[in-house]
């Protein structure tokens, strides 16, 4: 399918994320023992068929770039087409210390790129949505259903930081855009728009004449009487990184079979970068329950309702309940974590006690010693 | 475009010795270690050590390697100028052959190593499990002057008769060559890995194909015609692991010495990585129930049962109530609930139907008739069927003799 493109916007303002957002965009948190974040979109893209991506960047983006790299894991290194970067010196105001200020002013911004996009349909989706979207299938109702936008929307009205909702009216048209309401109600925006590169490119254009820079405020707030604007409710799991609760929260319901089935279903296969590590490998006196475990781990302890990414060592006499470990933590002898995230190449000295809590948990930055 | 050395890759041997395992593709293409093929071993090996051009001689069953080896991105080996290239018997004007022997399939390729007219030609096979710098040997060549290096490593004297010996002097010059002697006067046992100054071995290769009753194997006649002449060869001491996984017996082995750091195979070890081409999947789920014990596992899999002293590779479905214990699972092997599995081989993507039996610990049947026991890849064990220890299986699930 060549005929529809994708634009990634990844930035920074995501400040519930706290430690594990100091370095990184959301789009890069490793996610689910041994991906990234925007591994699922950029998945989600390439299982649709699309071949041209453009990841519009904002801050901090040092460790998307190194995770992107050509976009060889995902087939986007390409002669023609394939993964564009779009990084903030494109933008025509200085960005500086000001805030993101909205998705048509970044999209102004790269103007001369949009022009040149080959396909006639351009989906707009985030870094940070954790996803196994049937692109196709959504294309193909986006087209029969000749609307002008089509929104991707979760059939739940779960909370998020700086989260939008749609009501929906009895043929699916979007009759209400609700931004970071008070009280959610309807159905959770995923931030997935289906539209016409043509549509694009004058609602750019409209709106950057007009000093308009929110997709939502100044396009489906400001236009829903004008365009036809409709929702398309997917049922499967969908994530969106946005706090540390989030974070939590929905990386553990990956230990249950059904959202696991649901998210890496084999039909659409979710790509990553390859790690290079050996295999994971479980001592004799090692108990580990419950638990997702990624490649080069090695286990002499005990591991409990845990996700460990790469090369995590938990030595013997330490215990991990209810934690996520980023790639290459070490939990030193006798110690022992409940509920704690630690970032990249943490280590745990023998014998430290550390305990956060479900709704809480403790967050330990990145190569930090404790 | 001149290059210092070329490593030539023999890879197109079947390994009948790993029977039904490589009835449908070649030995290097075999899975190892949970996780690697053993070509990766080699590949990685050159990668590790600069070597940026590779020439992969194939033959058996083809198939599964090519599309394993790719572009060679997966060793960072695919390179404008060098990279990984597939060398495969070809018809020429004088008619089409297969390789001969090793040294004939280094002789049809001439033509491949005069494209980058190296100074230094480095043979290698793809049946070995080690990790090792090629370009401290390549120095030790140069230092020595010598026309051709071999890399020997000290073996147990009463297995020396297994092997190529070399006999060598004070300085490590070789002296005298000998295949599987039943007498070995040394215990340097040859490891398969020659390096060569190009214009030499080109000059004994043409001579060597012009001797209607030359094998063209390097063992054979390349090396004692070398020795015979009086050129300057010397051996290269090696230590460290090294394993020969030609027979099912050793490729268990060496696949058990991976769980045990004594034995001197270090995966882990991330300072001479061993790259592999491995399809992306989610990170291994062990379950509420899961028992594992002293194994390794992989990417891709799901353990629900109980799985001990064994290496299970991607992709491995262990069911609620099934055990595993001393095996080696390829990819894709599903072991279903209550299934017990000891001892044995399975073959990629092999399914053991619930409540059946495959293979026996030794200490559980007569002695004598005590074997692993190894299903072909594909090979489909329906439910509650019994295989004893020893037997092997083909793809369609029928006997095959050990």
């Amino acid at each position: 399918m060549r005929e529809l493109h994708g634009i990634i916007f990844s930035y920074e303002k995501r400040n519930e994320l706290y430690e594990l957002a100091e370095k990184r965009t959301a789009a890069s948190l490793p996610f689910g023992g041994r991906y990234r974040c925007v591994d699922f979109v950029l998945s989600n893209l390439v299982n649709a068929g699309v071949q041209d991506v453009g990841v519009v960047l904002h801050g901090r983006y040092q460790s998307l770039l190194d995770h992107l790299g050509s976009g060889k894991s995902w087939d986007l290194s390409r002669k023609r087409g394939g993964l564009k970067i779009l990084p903030p010196f494109a933008y025509q105001r200085a960005w500086g210390e000001v805030a993101f200020r909205g998705k048509m002013e970044a999209l102004a911004g790269v103007r001369s790129y949009l022009q040149e996009i080959r396909q006639d349909y351009v989906v707009l989706t985030e870094g940070d949505l954790v996803a196994n979207l049937p692109l196709q299938e959504i294309l193909e109702e986006h087209i029969r259903s000749g609307a002008d936008i089509t929104a991707v929307c979760a059939d739940d009205s779960d909370p998020v930081e700086n989260g939008a909702y749609f009501e929906l009216d009895g043929e699916g048209r979007v009759s209400q855009v609700l931004v970071q309401p008070h009280q959610p109600r309807g159905k959770r925006s995923l931030e997935t728009y289906l539209l016409s590169r043509d549509l694009l490119l004058k609602l750019v254009d409209d709106c950057a004449s007009r000093d308009c820079t929110s997709f939502r405020r100044d396009v489906l707030q400001a236009r829903r009487e004008e365009l036809s604007i409709r929702g398309w409710v997917f049922h499967g799991f969908a994530a969106q990184m946005r706090s540390i609760r989030d974070y939590y929260e929905r990386s553990m319901q990956l230990l249950h079979r059904d959202v696991r089935r649901d998210l890496f279903c084999p039909e659409r296969p979710i790509r990553a970068k390859s790690a290079d590590k050996s295999s994971a490998y479980l001592s004799p006196e090692a108990v580990c329950r419950n638990s997702l475990i990624a490649d080069g781990c090695k286990i002499e302890g005990t591991v409990e309702d845990s996700i460990l990414f790469p090369g995590v060592t938990v030595e013997s006499g330490a215990t991990v309940r209810g934690c996520i470990l980023f790639k290459e933590t070490i939990v030193r002898r006798d110690a022992s974590l409940r509920c704690v995230i630690a970032d990249k190449r943490v280590q745990v000295q023998p014998g430290r006690h550390l305990a956060g809590h479900e709704t809480y948990p403790l967050v330990i930055a990145k190569g930090r010693v404790v | 475009m001149k290059k210092e050395c070329v490593a030539m890759l023999l890879a197109g041997g079947q390994g009948s010795r790993l029977r039904v395992l490589t009835e449908e593709m070649a030995k290097p293409a075999v899975p190892f270690g949970g996780k690697y093929r053993i070509i990766d071993f080699p590949l990685s090996n050159c990668a590790n050590s600069g070597i940026d051009t590779v020439g992969v001689l194939t033959q058996y069953r083809p198939l599964e390697l090519n599309s394993y080896i790719g572009s060679g991105q997966a060793w960072d080996l695919d390179y404008s100028d060098g990279g990984v290239h597939i060398l495969p018997p070809y018809q020429s004007a004088a008619g089409a052959s297969w390789f001969k022997g090793t040294a004939n399939a280094i002789y049809q390729n001439m033509g491949f190593l005069d494209l980058y007219d190296p100074d230094y030609v480095l043979i290698l096979s793809g049946d070995h499990v080690y990790k090792m710098n090629y370009a401290k040997m390549l120095d030790f060549h140069k230092a020595r002057g010598a026309e051709c290096t071999i890399s020997v490593m000290e073996v147990p004297w009463d297995e020396a008769s297994r092997f190529g010996i070399m006999n060598v002097d004070g300085e490590d010059r070789i002296t005298e060559f000998q295949e599987k002697p039943r007498e070995p006067k040394s215990n340097l046992a040859s490891m398969g890995i020659y390096v060569f100054s190009w214009k030499a071995l080109r000059s004994y290769l043409c001579a060597d194909e012009e001797d209607p009753n030359s094998e063209n194997d390097f063992g054979k006649n390349i090396i004692p015609a070398m020795l015979s002449a009086g050129e300057r060869m010397y051996a290269y001491r090696f230590s460290g692991y090294w394993k020969d996984v030609g027979t099912l017996e050793s490729l268990w082995d060496a696949n058990m010495d991976m769980l045990s750091p004594a034995s001197g195979l270090d995966l882990l070890d991330e300072s001479w990585p061993i790259y592999a081409n491995t399809r992306s999947s989610p990170a291994a789920y062990l379950g509420p129930r899961a028992e594992v014990r002293h194994s390794a596992f992989n990417r891709g899999s799901e353990i629900e049962g109980t799985v001990e002293n064994s290496v299970l590779s991607q992709g491995v479905i262990v069911e609620e109530g099934a055990s595993v214990s001393y095996s080696v699972l390829l990819p894709g092997v599903r072991v279903e609930r209550g299934a017990q599995v000891r001892y044995a081989i399975l073959g990629e993507n092999c399914r053991v139907g619930a409540e059946a039996r495959v293979g026996a610990a030794p200490e559980d049947c007569d002695p004598d008739a005590w074997g692993l026991a190894v299903l072909a890849p594909e090979c489909d064990v329906a439910p509650g069927r019994k295989v004893k220890a020893g037997i092997m299986l083909n793809k369609r699930g029928e006997e095959r003799a050990k």
